[in-house]
């Protein structure tokens, strides 16, 4: 982020990135931040790491950095952990609007590949993790049901009608 | 014939200011006080800015005048019951809560305190220290007028006791004194029922009742201040140490807008007020070390941008702009944590204190929805109470003839100079309505 | 009572003495749990990270389905449960919403009508079983026993949604205490045990566990009880990689409530249960014989 520094960023600044950051679902919160530092200051992460600051991620979208944020892997340090949720004074739900930008990113190809995988599983079995076979076997010795039930076909359709696959595809 | 007699409920600095003004200029005040003595939270400050003046000894006389004065009747331990009527013709009751002491009688010499044998936590010390059940809350109190505190008397919670009607020299102990309703017929009314503190176990985080060392502003004006429950003296309430750091955390319950919390609104005072107390401190002790931990420094109007600049420059007061999310205490020392940013690195820290303030917002009075509708009178969406053209008329509240000042106006620039200008301004205004009337 | 149960991905596949103690348990407290048939993932942060629509539309249609049955669903991971709850609270307060993920619901023949609430396995055993209930099915209870409750993230945050229901994490505590045992404080108690970090940046994934792992030390804990099964793995598990990469040994047995419940309603774990336990419980089960 250093290329935020002044004088370097006016030429690829944009300056409605913040509203379409706003306008993107879970997005809104971005225009009640005050840069009051207060979820950079409770986030479980920031205090772990110097990479991740939820303010100053804001701040960066206030400068409207756009490729920064969207191609960059900072909003997904997130947690949702939602602390700066029940904090942040002024409503402005940072954890909430980290999803805004994980979107948009991820309409940019920005998608990190456990994130595919998971995807991937997901459209292919119904289900994020799948049980391995031994797994299954266990399930049935210790007398619980062996399969599943899972509505393969029926979560295929709805996710063939959003823009879910042509996301994981833009990856690969 | 012009109505020449008001009601002002509320015996703050406001109360006490439009009370002397109209009064000097003829007319008869009733000044209804809910508290056994008037003076309000000004009473409760150690030294006011912007004068750095000590807030007793400038409120003391104001108090003491509205007493002598023939144009008062002070209603104190009292509160308006009933307001029916219109400008120039208010019919208002108001109920006299028994004080269980003849006021004609009580010459305050105190024995009956002295003697009495059960100790509260005193409210106007913010409950760090302690009174009698028989009590005045303080040694400046007007009326001079012992009150008792039924809810903790021996004598009616289990029937025995009667030590303090002994000990009267003057015979004013009445334990059968009985609620009097007091009928009024007034032209006008002034409301300054002032304001309340933001409860900080709302943010729960902050861990406030949880830690000793953690208090509100209002509780470290009384820690300072000479007459207050430690005699000046600053000390941890844990282990009664001085502290060597201390923190100051603002914005607490003010611009939140969390559901639960809901005051959007800026005290207006409370950066103001952490700066005072921060220079006092170090002008108790000139070593300790103290943060503010702020969003905005919001130190307007006159001279105080300079104060704020001296407080950096010639008091070392560090100012960190962060608003930090929890405090932890270690269970042992009992020290405590507070994560910020750091103004300069834009990296997260933790620095540990001695003593945290919490600057707690400046709320509406518990009962301020209450009063409002027994008055008539329209509140804002925060329970303040509202004036139909803040432009214009900013004193004046949405029915004719009744009139308002100080905080229960909600923020304005919220301070005691400010309180005494709309004092004067909403006397000059009923002074100038009832006139209007009678020519009518 | 009858809720219709709503398993998830992670638990059946990997944590199935939190599934089987549950089954064993509820029924005894007179919940009856209905399978539900032809569900999908709930459609977790991970997921809700790519695309709004296609998270709403996963959830709704899972909700459509509990709704079919008549029953409040019940879940049992933090995930599945914030994921469904934002859901239904969402459809059920915006109108215009409800329509859009209506309109993809249709493809398969399915309406959001929301009648139903969300409920996590705590909330039953809280809001419908009663703490008091629950402390008079414990056989034997743990007295002594001190244990650190690792109440996770989504039971409680964000504290809009669920206001009202239960305040923060004393109800989890109460419950916990039901069984006997001391619930101790610990610093970051109400911090997240990193997971969601996982395969973003593990290192700074294993020092968020390591900050509560240090808490739940220093407060001298006989074991970590959870509710959730990414907090589960993240603490059980995590304490083993803790060791290989950052080298610090913390040997906290970690059990999921549901086991803990159990065992003091006096069903013993079997072996395999004791098993899957990364961290070996031996040290734990010792100290809750003595108790007895
Ligand atoms: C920590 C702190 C420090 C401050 N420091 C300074 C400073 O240094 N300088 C400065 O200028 N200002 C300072 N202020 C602000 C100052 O306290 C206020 O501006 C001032 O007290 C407002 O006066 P008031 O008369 O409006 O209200 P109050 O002082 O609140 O008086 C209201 C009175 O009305 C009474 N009352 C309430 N409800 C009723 C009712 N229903 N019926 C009858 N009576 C009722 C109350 O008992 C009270 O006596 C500070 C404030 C705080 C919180
Ligand atoms: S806590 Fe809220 S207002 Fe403060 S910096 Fe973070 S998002 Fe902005
Ligand atoms: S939700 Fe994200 S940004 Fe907010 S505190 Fe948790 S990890 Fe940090």
């Amino acid at each position: 982020m250093d290329e935020a520094k002044v004088g370097a960023f006016p030429a690829r600044a944009r300056a409605d990135f913040m509203h379409e950051v706003a306008n993107t679902p879970r997005g809104r919160g971005v225009l009640l931040c005050i840069q009051c530092g207060r979820c950079t200051n409770s986030c479980p992460v920031a205090r772990t790491t110097d990479e991740y600051n939820p303010r100053k991620l804001v701040e960066t979208v206030i400068l409207g950095l756009r490729k920064e944020v969207l191609l960059g892997n900072l909003p997904r340090y997130c947690l949702s952990c939602f602390t700066c949720l029940d904090r942040c004074p002024q409503g402005g739900d940072i954890g909430e609007v980290m999803f805004a930008i994980r979107n948009l990113a991820a309409k940019e190809g920005n998608v990190p590949e456990g994130i595919i995988v998971q995807a991937k599983n997901l459209f292919e079995t119904g289900r994020v993790v799948t049980p391995t076979r031994m797994a299954l076997i266990q399930r049935e010795r210790y007398g619980l049901s062996k399969d599943i039930s899972i509505g393969i076909d029926e979560a295929q359709k709805i996710l063939k009608k959003t823009s879910f696959v042509e996301l994981i595809s833009k990856k690969v | 014939m012009e109505h020449k007699s008001v009601l002002i409920i509320g015996g703050g600095i406001a109360g006490i200011q439009a009370s002397l003004d109209l009064a000097n200029r003829g007319f008869q005040v009733y000044l209804v006080e809910k508290s056994p003595s008037i003076g309000g939270r000004m009473a409760q400050l150690d030294k006011t800015f912007p004068t750095m003046d000590c807030s007793m000894c400038i409120l003391a006389p104001k108090m003491i005048e509205c007493g002598h004065h023939p144009n008062v009747k002070l209603l104190t331990y009292s509160e308006v019951k009933e307001v029916k009527g219109s400008v120039g013709n208010f019919k208002v009751k108001v109920l006299k809560k028994p004080r269980f002491v003849d006021e004609s009688k009580c010459t305050g010499c105190g024995i009956c305190s002295e003697k009495c044998p059960i100790k509260v936590p005193n409210e106007f010390d913010m409950n760090l220290g302690m009174r009698k059940t028989i009590y005045m809350p303080f040694l400046q109190a007007v009326p001079r007028v012992a009150t008792i505190d039924k809810d903790n008397c021996l004598l009616f919670q289990k029937g025995v006791c009667e030590i303090c009607q002994k000990f009267c020299q003057a015979g004013a102990v009445d334990f059968d004194q009985q609620p009097e309703e007091i009928t009024l017929n007034v032209g006008a009314i002034i409301v300054a029922t002032g304001f309340d503190m933001f409860n900080p176990e709302q943010i729960p985080p902050f861990g406030y009742k949880r830690y000793k060392d953690v208090i509100t502003a209002m509780e470290l004006e009384r820690l300072l201040c000479a007459s207050g429950p430690t005699g000046g003296q600053l000390v941890r309430p844990s282990d009664g140490k001085m502290p060597k750091s201390i923190a100051f955390i603002q914005c607490v319950g003010s611009r939140d807008r969390r559901e639960w919390i809901n005051n959007a609104y800026c005290s207006s005072i409370c950066c103001k007020y952490a700066v005072k107390d921060a220079v006092l401190i170090k002008e108790h002790d000139s070593h300790a070390m103290i943060t503010i931990f702020y969003i905005d420094m919001r130190a307007f109007g006159r001279g105080f941008q300079e104060f704020v600049n001296r407080a950096k420059a010639e008091y070392g007061i560090n100012f960190t702009r962060s608003n930090p999310g929890e405090i932890t205490e270690d269970p042992e020392t009992k020290r405590l944590t507070i994560w910020f940013e750091d103004n300069v690195t834009r990296t997260v820290k933790s620095l540990t204190f001695d003593l945290v303030v919490l600057c707690t917002a400046l709320v509406p009075r518990k009962d301020s929805a209450e009063l409002a509708k027994t008055l008539g009178i329209e509140t804002d969406n925060y329970r303040f109470f509202k004036s139909p053209d803040l432009i214009s008329r900013p004193v004046d509240t949405t029915v004719p003839g009744i009139f308002a000042c100080g905080y229960c106006l909600g923020p304005k620039t919220g301070d005691i100079p400010d309180s005494v200008t709309q004092a004067s301004a909403a006397a000059a205004r009923i002074a100038e309505v009832l006139a209007e009337v009678t020519k009518q | 009572m009858k809720y219709a149960f709503f398993i998830g991905c992670l638990i059946p596949a990997r944590e199935l003495g939190y599934e089987i103690s549950v089954r064993k348990i509820m029924p005894l407290f007179g919940v009856e749990l209905v399978d539900m048939e032809n569900v999908n993932c709930c459609a977790p942060f991970s997921i809700q990270s790519l695309d709004y629509a296609s998270w709403l539309s996963l959830a709704a249609r899972n909700l459509c389905i509990a709704e079919e049955m008549g029953l409040d669903v019940l879940t049992l991971c933090n995930d599945c449960y914030e994921s469904l709850l934002m859901t239904n609270t969402l459809l059920k307060e915006n109108k215009e919403l409800r329509e859009k993920v209506n309109s993809v619901l249709a493809t398969v023949d399915k309406e959001f009508k929301g009648k139903i609430k969300v409920k996590h396995f705590i909330d039953v055993l809280y809001d419908d079983v009663g703490v008091e209930n629950v402390k008079n099915a414990v056989k034997t209870p743990f007295h002594g026993l001190r244990v650190g409750v690792q109440p996770g993230c989504h039971l409680t945050k964000p504290k809009r949604l669920h206001f009202g229901e239960r305040i923060g994490i004393k109800a989890l505590d109460e419950l916990v205490k039901a069984t006997g045992v001391k619930s101790v404080d610990f610093e970051r108690k109400e911090a997240c045990c990193g997971g969601p970090m996982r395969g973003i940046n593990d290192a700074v994934a294993l020092q968020v566990a390591k900050q509560k792992l240090d808490g739940l030390k220093n407060a001298g804990v006989d074991c970590i009880v959870t509710v959730c099964p990414f907090c589960y793995l993240e603490l059980d598990l995590g304490q083993l990689e803790i060791k290989r990469h950052l080298n610090v040994e913390y040997n906290i047995p970690v059990v999921h409530f549901a086991e803990l419940l159990k065992i003091a309603m006096g069903m013993p774990l079997e072996d395999w249960e004791i098993r899957s336990h990364k961290i070996p419980l031996a040290k734990v089960l010792e100290k809750m014989k003595e108790a007895k």
